[in-house]
């Protein structure tokens, strides 16, 4: 077994089986239920549409995936650090690519198990409207690289500061900024300031792509160029971690 | 004597009948129209809003006092057809009018949230305090188009289960692993 596949196990392990993984995972339902429970009203005054709910949900999901991922990220070379086993871990004859993609097997690995738990309230809120599966495979599609660039954020961070909690301090401020437009609707983003923002922006392009597949029945090829900015992320935020690992020292 | 008898009651009746000829005027003096507005959807879904305007004239030549108008919807879809309760399709079923002139004209928007689909017809009636009879405007029609929506009875098993699903997983492993 390659060493970055034994680290990815141990993470992934520690993450998703450990007390950690599982109150995070309590969360999780507990806030998806949460948001279900307050779709829940009288059968005839329901007039909710299904598409902004699953909409909304996706959008959900992506923001908690990608806090857990850039916490993930941020504590696995951080946390190691305040733990006294990040030298340890440098020692070892193992590449440093190699040890940053087996750290990346925790998020990776809670993701998977986010989605699979969101199987069943995508299903009770949207099986009985449109594009469900076009809206789940959006979100595999799209959130999958958005989740793994704050994984990698997280990690970077993690690497250059010295601080645990500094780097859960930027981070956290730079999550809340990229997800904001979960709470600004597309017309309070009409502006010259916040188009720009949206064509940057990961989490605005996978919100796009969602309203697109999920709301306006649009294509997937359609949405090329929102999954462009979502890789360019990807690819960015790997790059600034790989960075950050080969320089890293201790 | 039976000659004078008559004569009396004659006397009476007149003006008895005169006022029932006054109330059944009274009716027939308001002129009740109700129109569609012009920015209505097309092709209204659940969940759309709708609005009419009626216009209440007083056609005759007294002012009609404690005039009262309601809107009423009926629905007319073969094996559904009942009178609708407005309670959740409009905040705004009726106006009252202490008087409204001769010539004088009343005009009253009426929003709609449409809440269930089917086909509709509206209707605005009108009465005044000696009216005897009401005065209805005619129907408008309307079609709701289905939407699909949240249903509730699916999302509350899932809430609840899941999280106990999660809860009862982890406490088994919890007693396996403190058995090993």
């Amino acid at each position: 077994m390659s060493p970055a596949l034994r680290i990815a196990r141990k993470e992934a392990g520690e993450l998703v089986l450990g007390l950690r993984g599982q109150l995070w995972l309590a969360v999780t339902t507990a806030v998806l239920s949460g948001f279900s429970l307050l779709l829940v009203g009288s059968q005839e005054l329901s007039l909710l549409d299904n598409a902004q709910v699953v909409y909304d949900m996706a959008g959900l999901i992506t923001a908690l995936g990608a806090l857990l991922a850039v916490i993930a990220g941020i504590d696995a070379i951080g946390g190691e650090r305040e733990r006294g086993s990040l030298l340890p871990l440098l020692l070892a004859p193992v590449p440093r690519g190699s040890i940053l993609v087996g750290k990346l097997g925790g998020p990776v690995a809670a993701w998977a198990v986010m989605l699979a738990l969101a199987a069943p309230y995508f299903w009770a809120i949207g099986s009985t409207g449109q594009n469900l599966t076009s809206g789940m495979a959006a979100l595999l599609a799209l959130g999958t690289p958005v989740v793994l660039g704050f994984g990698f954020l997280g990690v970077a961070l993690g690497a250059w500061m010295q601080s645990g909690r500094a780097a859960l301090s930027v981070a956290l401020t730079g999550l809340v900024l990229s997800a904001s437009p979960l709470l600004l609707g597309p017309s309070l983003r009409q502006s010259a300031i916040g188009r720009m923002f949206d064509a940057v922006n990961p989490f605005s392009a996978a919100l796009n792509c969602f309203d697109a597949v999920i709301i306006d029945s649009q294509g997937a090829v359609s949405q090329a160029s929102h999954a462009v900015v979502t890789m360019v992320w990807l690819a960015v935020t790997a790059w600034a971690a790989a960075a950050a690992m080969r320089r890293l020292s201790r | 004597m039976q000659y004078r008898s008559m004569l009396i009651a004659t006397l009476l009746a007149v003006p008895l009948l005169a006022g029932a000829a006054r109330h059944t005027r009274a009716a027939a003096e308001l002129a009740v129209s109700l129109a569609p507005i012009a920015t209505n959807p097309a092709a209204p879904r659940m969940g759309d809003r709708l609005a009419f305007t009626s216009s209440i004239r007083n056609t005759g030549a007294a002012p009609v006092e404690g005039l009262i108008a309601w809107l009423s919807l009926v629905q007319v879809d073969p094996g559904h057809e009942q009178p609708v309760d407005l309670e959740d399709w409009s905040a705004h079923k009726a106006i009252a009018l202490a008087t409204l002139a001769p010539g004088a004209e009343v005009t009253t928007r009426w929003p709609m949230r449409l809440i269930q689909s089917g086909q509709y017809r509206v209707v605005v009636s009108a009465v005044s305090r000696a009216g005897d009879a009401l005065t209805p405007s005619r129907f408008v029609d309307f079609t709701v188009a289905p939407k699909p929506v949240v249903e509730s009875r699916r999302v509350l098993p899932v809430a609840l289960g899941v999280p106990a699903l999660l809860v009862v997983s982890l406490l088994l492993r919890r007693r396996r692993s403190a058995a090993i």
